[in-house]
């Protein structure tokens, strides 16, 4: 840091200034006009003293700011100490009265001076004076005692204006060596590069560390150099042009200025410019921020809100971001699309009013869970107007302290996956009736092989007696495809129905057993049944029935034709009924737990299975609200739970 | 000498008529009530024919089809083999596992007998169709 010292404010040391001169004026015009041995030519002395007298009457008109210029101060000295002379020289007193020469000057001096160097000088001053005297005798003649008075005179004068200068500044000066202090901190810890500038040439006088760091050169490389050079040689004229206004305006801020760094590589940088006073000095000190870090900065904030302006606006789905009140805050394109309305029209109306047309917010709203919980939750709305379903997400922002900022409500129209969802059920059920059907077929083949074959037997045979025995043989079997074809209707009323009825769980499987087996023709199974009273359930029969068929017929074929044992089993809770089907077969691989309820996964060979058995009965149960879990064991069997609420009960 | 045929299936009425047919048409009949009982008759006796039903408890048709067509004694005894289903993929299995011939469920004597004819080339005079 350069060593500072202080400097009187413009409008003290104009003050100083004045008075001094018009105590030299004073003095002059005594010494002039009414000392011993007064002045003859009077014409002359009253000019002179006009003359003196007018310059400080337009000095005192004069702008405060140009008594710290040193181009007024030195013609000022030099002026003032001419008159004097000239003064002294017309009153004959120059050998006598010469001191006020010295005196003025010294005076002077002091003003932009410190107190310390002040007194040396005067102590000088009254010493040569005391030889010039001594020198010419006066000491020693008859008027010596007031020649040797004047000695200590011209000291005490000068402490005078001394203690004078430093009354007046020394508030000052106390508060600005405090706040120099904290400048000499902040100077050096600034994280922005703090360079201070001597006018006029700018030269560099001082530099922070910052500036070390960011530039790369060193505090000895550029202190006394101009600033001009830290800039890149192109955009000099922008520099000169910068700092010119900073003079003017007495700062001036930049952004589109580059520092060259000591490599060659220019930096972008934010720059200002302000004057300030340190010491006796004025300088100006350039500050500035490295940009790069910062244009990085903005760049990425800008790409990044693009991005997600983007994915906002790109989501087919209708997304809005609600505030704690259901205003809407937010819409992205499809809500504008899809409603064909603009995003004035919504903004800020609750979301219960311009999307559903009502007074309140809906029952099953996920976004009031959210405003609640501030957990994400989801729910599935039916809109009777225009006959859509839409599921309904939503997620919360939360700000830093984890308080509730808003809501995004992400509305997905699932109509038509819905729609899909029925038909996938029905094709699915067409499926297991066309596996059925060749299962019927088979059972229905070999009794009908029985009658044509004891028929042509019976045609042959004279013998009535045997006869009867091959007719009854024919009656058996017809007996036998009129069973299977009585079963066979149970199930293709069950799957017509479309409304929804209390179905009677255990009903319903023993039924699909009958079914299974008569597809599957596996009777070495053994079924045990452990069916207890439970509740009836409201519920598609059909649909129930889809999902015991599926469940049975995967037991069965897991059982793979050996001996075993399949438990069927049906309990009652409190809230809930229970259905267990559980098999001795041979499991699922660990690895496929995972996706058997996936649609199209099926570990059987192409058309054996159409991997959607799983996937129909899991979107039957979840249908119904039910559960479903699966246990299973490779080579030990497996065992299906599905739960289904008891709310509904009330035949 | 007569020939003689081994009836393999799990329902009795068609191992009924079908000993009825052919014991007219003059062979000697022996019968079997599953896959198991086959193989046990097969062991005891030299057959001519043997026709074997495919959907049967404890060992099915084509599992018994195998383990004649494996057996150096059996291997060329000639096979029927009979079924409900009626699919053509269940008819080229039966003829990749050495089978010579796939009957579907119903059939009538008419049927059973062009069989004889093509497993026989020698066929008697009393079988007519």
């Amino acid at each position: 840091m350069i060593r500072r010292e202080f400097d009187l404010e413009d409008q003290d040391r104009k003050k100083i200034i004045i008075t001094l001169r018009w105590t030299a004026i004073i003095v002059t015009s005594y010494l002039i006009l009414f000392a011993k041995g007064r002045v003859t030519d009077l014409y002359l002395s009253y000019t002179l003293i006009m003359v003196y007298l007018l310059s400080n009457v337009l000095l005192s008109f004069l702008p405060k700011t140009w008594f710290s210029n040193l181009k007024l101060f030195y013609p000022l000295v030099l002026f003032d100490t001419g008159i004097v002379s000239f003064g002294m020289y017309l009153s004959e007193k120059m050998t006598t009265d010469f001191y006020l020469v010295f005196f003025l000057i010294i005076i002077f001096a002091s003003v932009s001076r410190n107190f310390k160097l002040l007194m040396v000088i005067g102590g000088i001053t009254a010493l040569l004076y005391g030889c010039l005297l001594y020198s010419w005798g006066l000491l020693t003649s008859v008027e010596s005692s007031s020649y040797t008075l004047r000695i200590p005179f011209i000291f005490i004068m000068t402490a005078f204006y001394g203690y004078l200068v430093q009354t007046l500044t020394r508030e000052k000066r106390h508060a600005l060596t405090l706040s120099e202090d904290k400048y000499q901190g902040l100077f050096e810890n600034a994280h922005d590069g703090i360079i201070l500038l001597r006018t006029p040439q700018w030269q560099i006088a001082d530099i922070n560390r910052e500036v070390a760091k960011v530039t790369g050169y060193s505090k000895e490389e550029l202190i006394q150099k101009e600033v001009f050079d830290l800039f890149l040689p192109e955009e000099i004229e922008k520099v000169r042009s910068y700092f010119e206004e900073v003079i003017e305006k007495g700062k001036g801020r930049a952004d589109d200025l580059s520092l060259r760094k000591k490599d060659g590589i220019s930096v972008e940088v934010d720059l200002s410019t302000q004057r300030i006073d340190l010491g006796d000095e004025s300088f100006y000190q350039m500050i500035f921020r490295d940009l790069r870090e910062q244009r990085k900065l903005e760049k990425k904030i800008r790409e990044s809100k693009r991005n997600l302006e983007a994915i906002f606006d790109g989501i087919r789905d209708q997304l809005s971001i609600q505030a704690p009140d259901y205003r809407i805050l937010r819409v992205n394109r499809a809500v504008t699309e899809n409603r064909k309305t603009s995003f004035m029209e919504l903004i800020n109306r609750k979301c219960y009013e311009a999307y559903f047309q009502r007074t309140l917010p809906c029952e099953n709203c996920p976004v009031s869970a959210t405003l609640h919980t501030k957990q994400p939750a989801n729910s599935i709305m039916r809109i009777p107007a225009d006959n859509t379903t839409l599921q309904i997400f939503s997620y919360p922002i939360l700000d830093d302290k984890g308080d509730l900022l808003s809501a995004i409500e992400y509305m997905k129209d699932i109509t038509e996956e819905q729609r899909l969802q029925e038909q996938l059920i029905q094709s699915e059920k067409l499926a297991g009736i066309g596996i059925l059907a060749s299962g019927v077929a088979h059972e229905i083949n070999n009794p009908l092989s029985g009658i044509i074959g004891m028929a042509e037997v019976a045609l042959e045979e004279e013998d009535i007696a045997k006869n009867k025995g091959y007719l009854t043989d024919i009656l058996n079997c017809a007996q036998r495809i009129s069973e299977i074809v009585r079963g066979l209707r149970s199930y293709s009323r069950a799957a017509k129905k479309e409304e929804l009825s209390f179905v009677d769980l255990n009903e319903v499987l023993e039924e699909s057993l009958k079914m299974v087996r008569l597809a599957s023709k596996k009777t070495s199974v053994e079924v045990i049944k452990q069916f207890q009273s439970i509740e009836k359930i409201r519920a598609n029969v059909g649909e129930i029935q889809q999902v015991f068929t599926n469940l049975i017929t995967n037991a069965f074929q897991a059982m793979n034709g050996k001996k075993d044992h399949l438990i069927l089993s049906t309990r009652s809770f409190k809230d809930f009924v229970e259905v267990k089907v559980s098999d001795h077969g041979m499991g699922i691989p660990q690895k496929y737990l995972g996706q058997i309820f996936d649609p199209f996964f099926t570990t059987k060979k192409p058309g054996e299975g159409t991997g959607l058995g799983l996937n129909i009965v899991y979107r039957i149960v979840t249908k119904y609200e039910g559960t479903i879990d699966v246990e299973s064991k490779e080579q030990e069997g497996t065992t299906v739970t599905i739960k289904f609420p008891a709310r509904r009960v009330d035949v | 000498m007569k020939r003689k045929i081994l009836i393999v299936d799990d329902e009795e009425v068609i191992r009924k008529f079908l000993k009825i047919h052919l014991a007219k048409l003059g062979y000697e009949v022996r019968e079997a009530a599953d896959g198991e009982q086959a193989i046990e008759e097969l062991g005891k006796d030299d057959f001519d024919l043997l026709i074997c039903d495919i959907l049967m408890p404890k060992k099915d048709g084509w599992e018994v089809v195998k383990e004649v067509k494996s057996n150096s004694k059996t291997k060329h005894l000639p096979v029927i083999l009979l079924t409900a289903k009626n699919e053509d993929s269940d008819m080229f299995k039966g003829y990749d596992l050495g089978a010579s011939y796939y009957m579907t469920k119903p059939f009538t004597k008419a049927q059973l007998i062009y069989g004889l004819r093509l497993m026989f080339n020698d066929s008697p005079e009393e079988i007519r169709i």
